[in-house]
């Protein structure tokens, strides 16, 4: 029976992406549907797992715990094998016998250093797809330029479109935005290749740079430069003909409310919203023309309502009117916020070892489709069974063989003790 | 059939001899349908009469309005083909009907129910079409309170948490520049576009996507609503550096930075060359953190005796996570971005020379095709007369009832 909340059920997916950009990706296609099989060394593993300092109780295991790794390895396998041996070299070109795509994030040597070229993928099945996302691409005169999100963010335009406008200062993002949108487009482009092979029996390779598919989200600032060479401006939170248009300070410890008006309409409730003050009758904010030249004015004014309220109190008023408005929702607090959560979007996860948290589900959901998270974050080699003995056929004997030899393990090696783990966890 | 419907399918292209129905306006729809036509679908932009609002949005050629030559509606609609309908009218809705009998996906980013109350929604344009694929993309989704409530660029940046985390710890929080909280959702709508197309090729049967712009952007928070879940962290925001080896930094000629991860610091301090960098408070990973303040004051020290390209070409030779803040021109002329073919350059008949990012990826199989956008309309007598049989004279009263 066909699930159509996972149309990429039977397609088998090596998984050699660590950190951040790859995973992101794979996790869709998990999502999806897709068997996808992580495939760590016992001693160059993800070290997403360990990144972060430990949860409060780290337990034995706590490579297996951490939140953040689970985030992006919930629905997936976990195979160790280690690709620099040739044994495990060995075992991984019969596993791709069995797999219809390679995902890998690597820098953009490190495959061909190992040996796994796509001329050597392909030998081992001739129509394999199979998606490379170094940072920079793989050729061209940048191509072994180094980079996790935040550097692909710079080097794409994106932080030089951002800033408060009046210090000349460029503002990252307060995520690795970089590494995100290149895991949705890999795995757009995934799917793109499956339906290319379905047409034509090929495989192919997708060489996709981080920088350039973050590139992608400025198009009208390329155009402006080839239209008039004129570089984007620093707008903060304002906008070039919306007042208000803001971030305005609400009762309560750095609580905000963002605030836009549109037209004369949306203004009207504004003011029916705030109690219909006196000032907001003066000419200079009786039209959008007018409230846009007074906009700083005008931004004093609706502050000095929303200082004295709750940001869920302002909200509230303004979402009886209509009004384009949010507050600045925390962390603590989104995961909570009840239009979020009447719709499911964050899923409890259930772990052994940890409990019951929540991450977020279904990205996009598809009508008729059940729960999107099945199992949390595998621990590590905890597949290597299933793979190696049910998929490969190797024997108990032969499996205990590659684990004495190192070439699998069912724990990674050299991980940080987490007692010594800095304790900081607001600089990450 | 017209000449985007041929018989033999182009199998450099693996779209080619989809029909894409985009009822969608602004940037995220346009921007899903976009690729899709870049890689050989026919997509059908159905606008209302008076156009997608976005052609009346700038840039525009030495700043002069002209709903033809909109810079935001240029990067988003190239190569597609425009049919304008009304469909507040019985004909628009009937020819729209007829429309996604004929088509294998349909976009659209209407206000949650404007389609079905129009007899347009999903049950009923699949009815007879089970292999139909749809999406919805709006700020909020179709369910829930807050379903219906208007959205900015401004507002979807603050519900879904982004805003938060953006932005100087002493100053008010901090929106991303330009429209991420569109393009954004756009990306995932390909991405979800293409998964759920190969599942109705594979399966014979097609579904109904919801997807809520808040949504995918609240997904990127990474490992901030995650530790706040499972831990009860909350998180702060911290401006351009979360520590002293991942930010952003003044160089001698502009802004450049470093992300460098606890495995990369040993390349970092060989290639940086600081013998303090070399002491235990530094190069103990347990010990760093502690000593941010200082690290981060040796840091800003240094950089400012760098430049951009000589950071990029010193973490190039060391392996380092360095990098710098690149300007929309930079980009443009990158000799390593043109070396990879990555902008179309389109000379536009009213609009000029345009360069502008072309692609999403490179593949061995296939390529990209970057078309000019369509007029307005431009395609009314093509689609309607010339493939759903249509007579002119029709056109003529469509045209009067303002159906088109």
């Amino acid at each position: 029976m066909f699930d159509p909340g996972r149309p990429l059920t039977g397609v088998r997916v090596a998984d050699l992406t660590m950190i951040w950009a790859g995973p992101y990706g794979a996790k869709i296609l998990a999502d999806q549907g897709a068997e996808v099989i992580k495939i760590e060394s016992p001693r160059a593993w993800d070290n997403i797992r360990t990144l972060l300092p430990p949860p409060v109780a780290p337990g034995e295991h706590w490579w297996n715990t951490n939140f953040y790794f689970h985030e992006y390895s919930r629905n997936k396998k976990s195979l160790s094998l280690d690709l620099a041996s040739d044994e495990g070299k060995a075992i991984f070109a019969r596993l791709l016998t069995h797999c219809d795509v390679v995902i890998e994030n690597y820098r953009t040597d490190v495959m061909d250093n190992l040996g796994l070229s796509y001329e050597w993928l392909k030998e081992q099945r001739e129509d394999i797809i199979v998606v490379g996302m170094a940072g920079f691409g793989k050729t061209g005169p940048e191509k072994d330029a180094v980079g996790y999100g935040p550097i692909i963010e710079m080097m794409s335009g994106m932080t030089s479109t951002s800033g408060y406008g009046d210090d000349g200062v460029p503002y990252k993002s307060g995520i690795s935005y970089g590494d995100p949108i290149a895991g949705i487009c890999a795995a757009a482009a995934v799917a793109t290749a499956l339906l290319q092979r379905k047409r034509t029996g090929q495989g192919q390779y997708i060489d996709l740079a981080q920088r350039e598919v973050m590139s992608t989200l400025l198009g009208e600032f390329y155009m402006d430069w080839s239209m008039n060479q004129r570089l984007p401006e620093h707008m903060g939170t304002g906008h070039d003909w919306m007042s208000p248009h803001n971030v305005y300070p609400c009762a309560g410890s750095d609580d905000w409310i963002a605030i836009c008006v549109r037209t004369d309409g949306e203004w009207e409730g504004l003011k029916r919203a705030m109690g219909s003050p006196e000032w907001a009758e003066r000419t200079e904010f009786s039209d959008q023309i007018l409230r846009w030249e007074h906009r700083a004015e005008l931004d004093e004014l609706v502050g000095s309502w929303t200082s004295t309220m709750s940001k869920t109190d302002v909200f509230a008023a303004l979402h009886a009117e209509r009004i384009p408005s949010s507050p600045v929702w925390k962390m603590l607090e989104v995961i909570r916020e009840p239009h979020i959560k009447a719709r499911g979007f964050y899923e409890p996860l259930r772990h052994p070892e940890v409990g019951i948290w929540s991450v977020h589900g279904w990205l996009w959901r598809t009508d008729g489709a059940g729960p999107c998270i099945l199992a949390p974050a595998p621990e590590f080699g905890q597949h290597n069974a299933e793979v190696l003995g049910g998929l490969l056929g190797l024997s108990d004997d032969e499996q205990a063989a590659l684990e004495a030899g190192g070439v699998i393990a069912s724990r990674p090696e050299g991980v940080p003790v987490a007692s010594e783990m800095p304790a900081t966890p607001s600089m990450l | 059939m017209s000449e985007h419907n041929q018989s033999q399918p182009d199998a450099s292209r693996p779209y080619d001899g989809v029909r894409v129905l985009e009822l969608a306006e602004g940037i995220s729809g346009p921007y899903a349908g976009r690729w899709l036509a870049a890689l050989g679908a026919d997509v059908v932009k159905v606008e209302r009469t008076t156009g997608d609002p976005s052609r009346a949005f700038g840039p525009w050629p030495d700043d002069l309005p002209d709903d033809e030559t909109s810079g935001l509606f240029l990067y988003l609609n190239g190569d597609k083909r425009s049919v304008t309908l009304n469909l507040d009218t019985s004909d628009g809705r009937e020819i729209l009907r007829e429309l996604a009998s004929s088509a294998e996906i349909v976009i659209e980013s209407f206000e949650p129910g404007y389609l079905a109350e129009r007899g347009l929604g999903y049950d009923e344009l699949s009815k007879d079409h089970s292999s139909l694929v749809m999406i919805s993309i709006t700020p909020f989704g179709q369910t829930g309170p807050n379903a219906n409530l208007p959205a900015t660029e401004l507002t979807l940046y603050a519900a879904c948490g982004q805003m938060w985390l953006t932005g100087h710890p002493d100053r008010p929080p901090l929106k991303n520049g330009g429209s991420q909280p569109s393009y954004q959702a756009g990306l995932n709508a390909f991405a979800a576009i293409s998964g759920a197309y190969y599942g109705a090729v594979m399966h014979e049967q097609g579904s109904y996507i919801d997807l809520s712009m808040r949504e995918t952007y609240a997904a990127m928070a990474e490992a901030f609503h995650t530790r706040a879940s499972q831990l009860g962290i909350e998180t702060q925001r911290s401006g351009n550096n979360l520590n002293a080896l991942w930010g952003v930094y003044e160089v001698s000629d502009g802004y450049g930075g470093i992300c460098a991860l606890p495995r990369n610091y040993p390349a970092f301090a060989r290639a940086v060359g600081l013998p303090e960098l070399q002491e235990e408070r530094f190069a103990d990973p347990g010990q760093r953190l502690l000593n941010n303040d200082e690290l981060m004051a040796i840091m800003f020290g240094w950089f400012i005796g760098q430049t951009r390209e000589g950071l990029l070409e010193l973490g190039i030779e060391n392996r380092v996570p360095f990098g710098f803040v690149a300007s929309i021109e930079d980009l443009t002329n990158s000799e390593h971005l043109r070396s990879r073919d990555f902008f179309a350059e389109i000379d536009d008949e009213r609009a000029g020379s345009l360069t502008y990012p072309g692609r999403l990826w490179l593949s061995s199989e296939h390529d990209w095709k970057m078309g000019r956008a369509p007029l307005l309309g431009e395609h009314n007598v093509e689609v309607i007369h010339g493939e759903l049989g249509y007579e002119r004279e029709d056109l003529v009263r469509l045209r009067e009832l303002d159906a088109i």
